[in-house]
């Protein structure tokens, strides 16, 4: 059975991007967030195997949807997709409980490197 | 992997955000010490900066990087925006839709973000040696490297670890925190140097070392730390392995799974055309069935035209665009052009959200920057005469669309000057346009007026009367589109411009009427309703014939006169009562042959036809029908 995933992110570019990837890997993407909130809210209806996660996003921001998530399920598996220069912010996400992150600009192979390293 | 393929997706959404930085820029420029809006700035610069170094754009991310730097900035200072700020944000963000533009068409090196990129930086330096708020991203203030912790653990405490990361690794704090709790599963970690408050800073340069307590082996602890990702040598006790070659690319899996398609507009268009043909196909089909009555064939008649109604609705569907899409760029056209001209204009949006064809939608910009730009430019007055008149001093200029009928209604008011009617009336005099005795022109003739090809242009009215500039541009395009155009203007209260537009263009449900043996073709958008003629009375109001209904006079035409058809009329027969805004008018016509859907193919109007057709149909039986344009019959 393949793994699922839910991709949060506020661009629906980086999302089919991302989708994208994660599919012809073999991944199945049950669900796609635009915020924080409704990322916390998937999370929790979908329960999925992995979460990709935007760290900038409008109404509730990926970190503290990490922080939502990981208070739910200490074993979620989330994966922060950051940019250049959010070396802080990416250190605060993995405090928070974020198990990896990729940097943009995204290479697939980088990507599903990071995503195998977090399901183990 | 192919990037191409995503290029559309990424110019479909920068132009998305960038229209959002337009309206949060306004919204700020309006009130500077509100800054609800630098958030979303920030976020739509910064998606439009990752999407942009995703596809390889370097220009295009370098600049967003930029302005998302001092958008930082300025969203921790909490000060309001200066107006050279705002300034500056507008032009980076021209620059950035300029850049985005050039990428995708692949003509980056064309893009020259230089001037603009260190004006943003300028500001940036300027923001922060105004000390609040500290450094932006990139440019965040470093912690200074506490020294590691004084005291010394006996090396039989733990072993120490020492980790260098890959140079090539990006965020490499991130990395050596993961290795750090990684290693943590496995045994306890003390001693971390430097301290984990440097892998905050971008100056970290990936070297990292501590101790690990427990029992756990060299080999354990090297997998534990090398789980991590990006590290490219571990040295745990003393003793140094290289790192293996990193984890396999991505396995292939040969199902690829999307949701969402994009299609290309002529597709879509080619789509319409097919149908088109097969609605005419329809017809006939069931004009067969009638003749052949035959049980079978009229069921598969039936169930033909109902899989193509479907279908066409489908069509029209995913044809619809919402009218915002050409909306969006106005506010900020508003704004640049009163400021250009030293005007106070609070411009409105109503309706954003009514629906389109795509195709009418597309030929509404042209026709709408006219009528907006005569509103800033001669509809509202210079600060000094409104003040005169007793007007507030910020003008209110409204663009809004409402849903009709099967018909759209866009209007564009402005709360100045109105027309001067009399200058206009004079010069239709000289013109020849109105009867040299009339002493006022009503809304219509105005527009007649105005929209005299070449009036436009002559000077005395744009500089006396303010209006006509692009008018007449706007008129015949509403009229190929099968729409009609009303002003309504108060002297000193302002202007108002209607345009009435069919929802979509194609396929049409109209009135087939016949006229001697002709049969013509009369969209339902402006039919209100039929009565018969020769039942009702008719009188004469302003030397025309004309029927009263509820009330209101209708003005008659007959279809039979107009067109030049010989013989004579039947006693009795269909009157169609066409409504526009406040305008109708009833149409007598021979008889009535029913209602159907048409296909609207375009028409080139030999020199000299009357201007009261909109296009052509080929009828069920193939021959083809002239359709009537209701705003040419007005």
């Amino acid at each position: 059975m393949s793994h699922t995933v839910l991709v949060c992110d506020d661009a629906i570019f980086m999302r089919t991007m991302i989708s994208d990837i994660l599919a012809q890997a073999g991944f199945e993407v049950v669900g796609e967030a635009e915020t924080g909130s409704q990322a916390v809210e998937k999370y929790r209806q979908l329960k999925p195997d992995l979460v990709t996660m935007d760290i900038v996003m409008p109404d509730m921001g990926g970190i503290d949807a990490v922080r939502e998530i990981v208070k739910h399920d200490p074993d979620a598996k989330i994966l922060m997709c950051s940019a250049m220069g959010q070396q802080a912010l990416v250190v605060e996400a993995i405090q928070a409980g974020a198990k990896d992150f990729v940097v943009k600009p995204f290479q697939p192979s980088r990507v599903l490197e990071a995503v195998q390293r977090v399901l183990g | 992997m192919d990037l191409s393929q995503y290029a559309e997706l990424f110019l479909a959404e920068s132009r998305e955000h960038l229209s959002a930085c337009n309206q949060l820029l306004l919204e700020w420029e309006r009130s500077p010490a509100n800054l609800a809006p630098v958030g979303g700035l920030f976020r739509a610069v910064h998606t439009v900066k990752g999407m942009a170094a995703t596809m390889g754009y370097a220009r295009v991310t370098e600049l967003a990087h930029r302005a998302e730097n001092l958008l930082d900035l300025l969203r921790r200072g909490g000060r309001p925006a200066t107006d050279e700020v705002l300034q500056l944000l507008f032009r980076a963000r021209d620059a950035l839709e300029q850049a985005v533009e050039l990428s995708v068409v692949g003509r980056e090196d064309e893009i020259d973000v230089a001037e603009v990129v260190a004006d943003l930086d300028g500001a940036a330096a300027q923001l922060g040696r105004g000390g609040e708020g500290g450094g932006g991203i990139g440019a965040r203030t470093t912690p200074v490297p506490a020294p590691a912790p004084a005291v010394e653990t006996p090396a039989t405490a733990g072993r120490l670890v020492q980790v260098t990361l890959r140079a090539e690794a990006p965020l490499k704090g991130g990395r050596a925190l993961l290795a750090i709790k990684k290693a943590q599963a496995v045994g306890p970690v003390r001693a971390v140097t430097p301290p984990e408050s440097a892998f905050e800073a971008d100056e970290f340069d990936g070297r990292f070392s501590f101790r690990i307590g427990g029992g756990a082996g060299v080999a354990e602890i090297e997998r534990a730390v090398r789980a991590a990702g990006d590290v490219e040598h571990v040295t745990v006790g003393g003793e140094e392995r290289r790192a293996a070659p990193g984890a396999g690319g991505p396995s292939a899996a040969p199902e690829t799974k999307s949701r969402h398609i994009r299609v290309d507009l002529g597709r879509l268009d080619s789509l319409m055309d097919l149908i088109g043909e097969l609605v005419t196909v329809r017809g006939r089909l069931n004009d067969l069935a009638a003749y052949a009555r035959d049980p079978a064939i009229d069921d598969v008649a039936i169930q033909v035209s109902r899989l193509s109604r479907e279908l066409q609705a489908e069509i029209i569907q995913a044809r619809m665009t919402p009218v915002w899409q050409v909306f969006d760029r106005f506010p900020r056209l508003v704004r640049d052009l009163a400021r250009e001209l030293g005007k106070q204009v609070a411009f409105r949006v109503e309706g954003k959200e009514i629906e389109l064809d795509r195709a009418i939608l597309d030929e509404l910009g042209d026709p709408l920057l006219h009528l907006l730009r005569n509103a800033v430019d001669h509809g509202v007055e210079p600060l000094a005469e409104r003040r005169r008149r007793g007007k507030k001093p910020e003008a209110e200029i409204v663009l809004a669309a409402v849903r009709e009928r099967a018909s759209v209604a866009i209007s564009v008011s402005d709360d100045g000057r109105g027309i001067d009617r009399k200058k206009i009336l004079e010069r239709a005099k000289r013109d020849g346009v109105v009867d040299p005795h009339a002493e006022a022109l009503t809304d219509d003739q105005l527009l007649r007026v105005l929209a005299r090809p070449g009036f436009s242009t002559a000077e005395a009215v744009t500089s006396v009367s303010g209006r006509g500039v692009g008018i007449d541009v706007a008129v015949t395009r509403i009229r190929a589109l099968g729409g009609s155009i009303d002003i309504r203007s108060e002297e000193g209260k302002g202007t108002t411009f209607v345009m009435r537009l069919p929802v979509t263009l194609a396929i049409v449900r109209a009135l087939i009427a016949g006229v001697g043996a002709e049969r013509y073709a009369l969209p339902l958008t402006y039919v209100a309703e039929t009565v018969e003629f020769g039942v009702q009375a008719t009188t004469i109001v302003e030397g025309r014939e004309a029927i009263v209904l509820r009330d209101r006079v209708v003005p008659l035409v007959h279809l039979r006169r107009l067109l030049g058809v010989s013989g004579d009329a039947p006693t009795r027969c269909p009157i169609i009562v066409l409504e526009m805004g406040e305008r109708t008018s009833g149409i007598v016509v021979d008889g009535m042959l029913g209602q159907q859907e048409i296909v609207v193919k375009g028409f080139d109007a030999p020199h000299g036809t009357l201007p009261v057709f909109s296009g052509a149909t080929i009828m069920g039986d193939g021959v083809p029908a002239l359709i009537l344009d209701a705003g040419g019959l007005l």
